[in-house]
């Protein structure tokens, strides 16, 4: 059998994991996967989250993938990193950049067991600022130029491409090689906030079309979080295990300790569980209903038919489920331009999954509409709302 | 494994030999922590 | 393909790498270069386990079973684990 085939079955232990530590955050980015804002008063304690940082080191999970929200607006972040240490996990962080200050440069520096992600989204104040926020350009310049005085080295500068920064890809490798980072570049999901603007955010298909060309050509220094293996219908598959991970080789632990398939997945859909639950964490990844399904055997659907469906295994379960499309049928983003047909049929029919789980500060209403804007930020449950299109 | 030879048939020769398949196959195979989708 | 390193004497996991084994072989992943790799046999897991008890990492091989039209195989698997650092000359043969 094929590694991957093998993946897609599930593992016994994930190989990797996200784990947001918080829902708050001091930015309130449009597209934020997570719609992240306001802590939640059920978040995980310190005890707690050492917990699952032993039970993480149980299962032999190498490498933990910290986010939020702003995971360094936890009192206790610098507490837990040093306890992941001791206890043989990995860790590679995610942040605006607002609290790496010249002393947490220095600690970073000093330690050879944290890696570090700043998150942009434009080369330039102007784009970047436009998704994240007025000043939020500089906030995470500074902390690059903070963690090179201090000696930090190879820090990752992650960046979700959108249909204002597609064009900036050589800018963002040029950022990337100022500061010795590695770049990585990810895809925007129309996940947590991102169902609001995808439609206006997303790459058009010649953009994703050049995206492909570039990473290419620059695949061997640039990360992607395997997050185009959709794109492996143009041709070439591109570096990665090329396969849909969640509930397989990863999944997400928020920051009450739910269990979602995915970051990009957080919807009761996809949550298979609670690390609070007896079982624990453990527990949720081997028995739960959810993962047992995502590992059978996929037939592929709609797609099966289509010649390419060996290499994009029909594409991101997220970005379908978020855009109202089937989840048997293309990603909305398909190469071969079938999921732009879907979305284009089904219209204003479609019904958009509302996030389950929304700790937005402000949630704007996305476009014109009826509805009172407050409706879902006061509903204790999850409405489904019918969206327009783009 | 040795077997009669079969009366010519130019085909037979390309077929890989149970050695070759071994070799072919990688029994190591590198993947990047960041290479699986999924990952924030 | 670059040259293979010379498989001589006694070898060893690396300190900082983890086995994790699994149903088609293991995991291993070492926490100072952040490398992850495939062992896609349980038998190569075996190998990578006993390396330091053996003389050579052949003889290695040879006793973990591996048979000689499968040698050549597992040597570059071995190649590949000393190139990205996986696996290392063992220290000090003259320690006890």
């Amino acid at each position: 059998m094929r590694l991957v085939e093998e993946f897609e079955l599930g593992l016994d232990a994930p190989i990797c994991i996200t784990w947001e530590l918080t829902y708050a955050c001091n930015l309130a980015c449009v597209h934020c996967l997570s719609s992240s804002g306001r802590r939640d008063p059920r978040e995980l304690t310190t005890a707690e989250a050492k917990g699952v940082i032993e039970e993480l080191e149980r299962m032999q999970i190498f490498y933990v993938n910290i986010g939020g929200g702003e995971p360094t607006v936890r009192k206790d972040f610098w507490e837990l990193l040093d306890h992941a240490a001791e206890h043989h996990v990995g860790v590679k962080f995610s942040t605006n950049g607002s609290r790496i200050d010249a002393a947490a440069a220095a600690r970073l520096a000093a330690s050879d067991y944290v890696d570090v992600q700043v998150s942009i989204d434009g080369a330039t104040a102007a784009v970047n600022d436009a998704v994240r926020g007025p000043g939020s350009f500089d906030t995470a310049i500074g902390a690059l130029e903070r963690l090179a005085a201090a000696g930090f080295e190879k820090p990752k500068i992650s960046v979700v491409v959108t249909r204002q920064n597609a064009g900036q890809l050589d800018d963002f490798k040029a950022i990337a090689d100022r500061f010795g980072a590695q770049l990585r570049i990810t895809r925007l999901r129309p996940s947590g906030r991102g169902a609001d603007v995808w439609d206006e955010l997303h790459p058009t298909p010649d953009q994703q079309r050049s995206l492909y060309m570039w990473l290419l050509e620059h695949g061997e220094e640039v990360l992607t979080g395997d997050s185009f293996f959709h794109l492996s219908a143009y041709g070439e598959a591109l570096p990665g295990l090329n396969l849909c991970g969640a509930g397989r080789v990863v999944c997400l632990i928020d920051p009450v300790g739910d269990v979602y398939a995915c970051p990009f997945a957080i919807h009761d859909e996809f949550l298979a569980g609670n690390v609070r639950e007896p079982r624990g964490f453990e527990g949720v990844w081997r028995d739960s209903d959810l993962f047992t399904e995502l590992r059978r055997p996929q037939s592929g659907g709609a797609c099966a038919s289509c010649g390419h469906y060996d290499a994009c295994r029909g594409g991101c379960m997220a970005a379908k489920f978020f855009t109202g499309l089937p989840l048997d049928g293309p990603d909305p983003e398909c190469a071969l331009g079938h999921g732009e047909g879907l979305l284009a049929a089904r219209g204003a029919d479609r019904a958009i999954p509302a996030p389950a789980v929304d700790h937005s500060r402000v949630r704007p209403p996305a476009r014109v509409c009826d509805e009172n804007p407050l409706a879902e930020y006061l509903a204790a449950g999850a409405p489904v709302r019918s969206g327009a299109g783009a | 494994m040795s077997q009669p030879k079969p009366t010519p048939a130019p085909d037979a020769e390309l077929e890989p030999t149970a050695e070759e398949l071994v070799e072919q196959d990688l029994l190591v195979e590198d993947v990047s922590i960041d290479g699986m989708c999924g990952v924030y | 393909m670059s040259a293979e390193v010379e498989l001589d004497g006694r070898w060893r996991l690396h300190p900082q790498v983890a086995l994790r084994p699994e149903r088609f072989g293991a995991l291993a992943y070492h926490f100072g270069t952040r490398r992850l790799s495939f062992l896609k046999s349980r038998r190569l897991l075996e190998v990578v386990r006993t390396l330091d008890s053996a003389p050579d990492p052949i003889a290695a091989c040879r006793a973990a079973g591996v048979g000689e039209e499968e040698l050549p195989g597992y040597r570059r698997a071995l190649a590949t684990l000393a190139d990205t650092g996986m696996i290392v000359p063992a220290e000090g043969e003259a320690a006890a």
